[in-house]
């Protein structure tokens, strides 16, 4: 009988991260004034051997033995076969789930903010800022400072300090400080609040304390870090997809179909990557990075990104000319044009190497709530686009009669995330806002314009 | 009262967590809006003609046009740059 969790040993951990800058190329990143970026001009926020693995080419990058000691605490992830979820949907598919709800805060962040903390510690630094919006990263940059003893400062966009207080408490429990964006240490802080001392805060303004932070300290002891989207983030969660094709190999299985949810892109990448180098090789595999079809940034251009007339109000956009709420075409957005997507995701799909794939809201929960009841873990908000995914694709293998093998990045728990599920549940939440009647007087209005061409993904 | 639906709610992509529409009108940098509220809000109601309304045409041409969104690295060096003005710094 198969083990219902393939557990790698770990001794056999892997050893090394995959690089896929090694594999693909990418144009360098421009500066003020059209130049290309030095690494030294990131020198007042990350340590130098993190800069180094940012603009590295190298395929290989030995995991330092201070690294893998602390993600040893949870790691090897187990790579659990879903068979209660299968049983649930009826499918001949054999889906298997990487499991990074294990970590100790509950989502695959720590991958990379462990060995963050753990660069920073040996350059000498003292203290690390970050921002962060729901707390996800905040507390996994807390617990890896923690045990590297770093200090740890984050930035909460107040409207989720406000929120999420467990997320705030996690934090302060691994001994960061966790102190609501805009707050009154830092100048940009100031600056808002005087404007508006009511404001919830926003992303933007809690990086710029983060990084005013880390510049202004005349010790020089403090940087930044980030936890999504620069190549040395996708680098690190690259344990994730190595750690699986460890364990495949262990019951003589491969994958046919690896799925991760894209948001940064970084949980994905870290599960895909190495399949995508396989891929590279020849191998025949399908990889989605998946998001939510109610704000794409993969499957569709943003809107009126990709028109051609400079206000972007052409027939093709009838939404914009009439003024009407409708489903526009989806486009593809080509190009790396992705608001906050790794570069190196946008990249491969650019190649062709992914596709992406996008997921309505209700589909996304009834997928997590079919998750929950069948194999227990109730799965983060992000994840459940993942698992959505892969409901299309096992009812698709059973329309088909085939037997695959899906694997699926399962990034996180929702335990903190229960209000989202209690919208669900209570239904509260729905896919599109406009009412039927609504719907129909769009749709007249804009019966002789070209029908929406759909993605090949969808 | 306000123009703005303001009490609407979802979730939003970049906080991982429930914002109302208002966040969105002041979530960019200087209390600017989202640059992500079109695509986030086209399916609930007609965001488009309400921001073209309530922006300059300066600034709604920015929110809706062709644009590549700057590289995220680029973006830490102009907030690298940022900072030190604000403190005083010198390059």
């Amino acid at each position: 009988m198969e083990p219902k969790s393939i557990i790698l040993p770990q001794d056999r951990m892997p050893r090394q991260w995959y690089n896929i800058l090694a594999d693909i190329r990418l144009n360098p990143p421009l500066g003020p004034g059209g130049k290309p970026i030095r690494p030294e001009d990131l020198a007042p926020v990350f340590p130098m051997n993190l800069i180094e693995q940012e603009v590295s080419s190298e395929r290989w990058i030995d995991i330092p033995e201070p690294v893998l000691d602390v993600l040893r605490i949870w790691r090897p992830s187990p790579l659990t076969r879903a068979s209660r979820f299968e049983k649930a949907l009826g499918t001949p598919a054999r889906i298997y789930f990487k499991n990074e709800s294990v970590s100790p805060p509950g989502s695959h962040k720590p991958n990379t903010a462990v060995p963050q903390a753990y660069y920073n510690k040996v350059f000498g630094i003292e203290r690390i800022t970050t921002e962060t919006g729901a707390g996800q990263w905040g507390s996994a940059l807390a617990f890896a400072c923690a045990q590297f003893g770093l200090e740890c400062k984050v930035f909460m966009v107040r409207v989720s300090f406000d929120q999420k207080p467990y997320r705030k408490a996690m934090m302060q429990t691994w001994g960061a400080t966790c102190v609501a964006s805009p707050s009154a240490e830092t100048k940009a802080g100031r600056d808002v609040l005087a404007r508006d001392p009511d404001t919830p805060g926003s992303l933007g303004i809690a990086i710029s304390e983060a990084v005013e932070q880390a510049v202004s300290d005349p010790s020089g002891k403090t940087r930044y870090s980030l936890g999504s989207v620069l190549n040395h983030v996708m680098l690190h969660q690259t344990i994730i997809g190595l750690e699986a094709r460890e364990q495949f190999k262990m019951i003589g299985v491969e994958p046919d179909v690896v799925i991760g949810c894209a948001g940064g892109g970084s949980n994905f990448a870290g599960l895909a990557f190495p399949y995508v180098l396989d891929k590279i090789n020849g191998r025949q595999i399908d990889i989605f990075p998946v998001e939510p079809a109610a704000c794409p940034t993969m499957t569709r251009a943003p809107f009126v990104y990709d028109h051609g007339d400079t206000a972007g109000y052409t027939p093709l956009l009838p939404m914009h000319s009439l003024g009407h709420t409708f489903v526009p075409p989806p486009i593809h957005a080509g190009g790396l044009r992705y608001h906050g997507m790794s570069p190196t995701v946008s990249q491969l799909i650019d190649e062709g190497l992914l596709v992406p794939r996008a997921v309505k809201q209700l589909a996304s929960y009834r997928a997590g709530v079919l998750f929950a009841r069948s194999e227990g873990i109730i799965p983060a908000p992000e994840t459940c686009n993942a698992l959505a995914c892969v409901v299309e694709e096992a009812e698709k293998a059973k329309a088909e009669g085939r037997e695959k093998t899906i694997v699926v990045s399962f990034s996180g728990h929702g335990l903190l995330d229960l209000g989202a599920y209690e919208k669900y549940l209570d239904g509260q939440l729905s896919d599109v806002g406009m009412g039927e009647e609504q719907l129909a007087e769009a749709m007249a209005t804009v019966k002789d314009y070209p029908r929406p061409a759909h993605l090949k993904s969808r | 009262m306000s123009p703005f639906p303001d009490e609407l709610e979802r979730r939003c992509p970049r906080l991982g967590g429930p914002v109302r529409f208002a966040y969105c009108r002041t979530a960019a940098a200087r209390g600017g809006v989202c640059p992500k509220i079109l695509d986030c809000w086209w399916e609930r109601f007609d965001v488009v003609s309400l921001m073209r309304k309530a922006l300059s045409g300066e600034a709604f041409a920015r929110l809706s046009q062709p644009h590549r969104p700057p590289n995220k690295v680029a973006s830490l060096i102009d907030l690298i740059r940022q900072a030190r003005e604000r403190t005083g710094q010198a390059p």
